[in-house]
């Protein structure tokens, strides 16, 4: 499974307060935690004004790489942003996010295009112009636009992290039946690919969240989901993952899970 | 660390995709063919001890036998007689009415890493074909026996008493485990020994073929 880190996002009032502060140890020390819980990548999102963005991605950015070698996530909704903040990067990471709304993808998969960021890979968002669509199918029309796209550009499916876009289950009507047919069926077409999600999304206003994230993280690795934005330091989610991965016969006799119990990352603190 | 070292810790730790490499690392630095051997039987008994002190858990022991058995492969052609069996030959299995074979699969895997060489005879098998295959094979040393179910105790004492109305008796050993057996039912039916777990068994057929 790959593992997003999304402990520094400036969404989250306390990283919002660190950068306001310029405070690179919290930085850092968020950084070095998500490192220690094997996390992929660690995700950055300054969360501030668009005009002091790319400024504060490149302090934040600076601090993690202080810490960890870990590639960086680059997150922000603006794609002239990531176009910026990108070459802050000490190496490839990820472009957090592309979608099928207005020129993103055309600003921002020429620059995976080129040789110098062949490793560099890209979360792909199912929303366009009109919003997230309601459907499956029209989710996977956006994934059709994308994959189009792609090819043009030459970039593998193996860069690609398809969101197929959690929202909050309290005023879905179906469950989360239409995520689990997006993942399904883009991971049918695509073995390839990877299928990401911003977990915890899935339980908004709901009580005991964490419930509701781990049954949606079962569920949606069962249909296909390899790569998810979460908090690696949550030892009950890391040790669900390792838990899915070797039921789903993911794991050559079980010693990942074995390795990662080894390693103190799950299960009760010694 | 010698290349010899290193096979050993990669056996222990189960890196069966690296354990063949440095088996040949091992060879080329002039090591004899039966040394690495026996670094690696060592290092299978090391394993087996961690596994019955509760150190392991199952598949740790199963991944290092996995890499013993690709170190053996290269090491092979090196060896002067071709065999790997230096502690002599074992036939095994799980006796008539059960099908079970996880347990006994185990068994057969420590014990081969042991530096026997097995034969499986598979589940449900009959006193009669336990009989021929010592008959078969002269340099057979030891018979294992499972039985994982209280129904199929009795063909295992059958068993048993198949195999000591023969003449061959006195030059074999007779194991027996399963998860019904006791050291008491053992001693019952005439077997010459009982362990609780695939590491004994490994452990114990040594000492019975010294």
């Amino acid at each position: 499974m790959i593992i997003i880190g999304e402990k520094i996002n400036g969404s989250i009032p306390a990283v919002a307060d660190a950068i306001a502060r310029r405070d690179g140890e919290f930085i850092k020390n968020r950084a070095r935690m998500q490192a220690e819980a094997n996390a992929t990548f660690i995700d950055c999102c300054a969360s501030v004004p668009e005009v002091e963005e790319v400024e504060t991605l490149h302090w934040m950015i600076d601090c993690i790489q202080e810490v960890t070698d870990l590639p960086i996530s680059v997150d922000s909704p603006s794609a002239a942003v990531l176009t910026e903040a990108y070459r802050f990067c000490n190496k490839p990471g990820l472009f957090n996010s592309v979608s099928g709304e207005g020129s993103k993808l055309d600003t921002i998969f020429p620059i995976m295009a080129q040789a110098e960021n062949k490793d560099w890979q890209v979360i792909a968002l199912l929303s366009d112009d009109t919003g997230i669509p309601k459907c499956a199918a029209d989710r996977l029309r956006v994934f059709d636009k994308i994959m189009k796209k792609a090819e043009e550009y030459g970039i593998a499916p193996s860069r690609i992290h398809i969101d197929p876009l959690v929202e909050m289950l309290c005023t879905s009507e179906d469950g989360i039946a239409t995520n689990i047919e997006v993942i399904q069926t883009v991971r049918e077409r695509y073995p390839e690919i990877h299928i990401t999600a911003a977990v915890s999304n899935i339980s908004f206003n709901l009580p005991v969240r964490k419930l509701i994230n781990q049954g949606f993280l079962v569920l949606a690795m069962n249909a296909g989901l390899d790569s998810g934005i979460l908090d690696p330091t949550n030892r009950d989610m890391l040790g669900l993952i390792y838990a899915t991965e070797a039921l789903l016969g993911m794991d050559d006799y079980c010693m990942e899970y074995i390795g990662a119990y080894r390693d103190g990352l799950i299960g009760p603190v010694k | 660390m010698s290349k010899l070292a290193e096979v050993v810790d990669l056996v222990e730790r189960g890196k069966s995709k690296l354990v063949g490499a440095a088996v040949q690392g091992a060879l080329d630095e002039g090591t004899p063919a039966t040394e690495i051997l026996n670094g690696m039987i060592d290092a299978m008994a090391v394993v087996g001890e961690r596994f019955k002190n509760n150190e392991i858990f199952v598949p740790e022991m199963l991944v290092a036998a996995r890499a013993m058995k690709k170190g053996v492969e290269v090491l092979k052609p090196h060896l002067a007689s071709g065999s790997t069996a230096t502690n002599g030959k074992v036939i095994i299995g799980t006796v008539a009415g059960d099908l079970h074979d996880i347990g006994k699969n185990l068994v057969s895997m420590m014990i081969e890493s042991a530096g026997f060489e097995v034969t499986d005879l598979g589940v449900d098998v009959a006193p009669e074909k336990f009989v021929e295959a010592v008959k078969a094979d002269p340099e057979v040393k030891i018979v294992c026996l499972s039985a994982l179910l209280t129904t199929t105790m009795p063909a295992m004492k059958t068993t048993v008493e198949a195999l000591s109305a023969q003449d061959f008796r006195g030059s074999i050993k007779i194991m027996v485990g399963g998860a019904p057996i006791t050291q008491a039912f053992a001693d019952e039916i005439g077997a010459d020994a009982y362990t609780a777990d695939a590491a004994s068994a490994a452990q114990k057929a040594k000492e019975l073929a010294a």
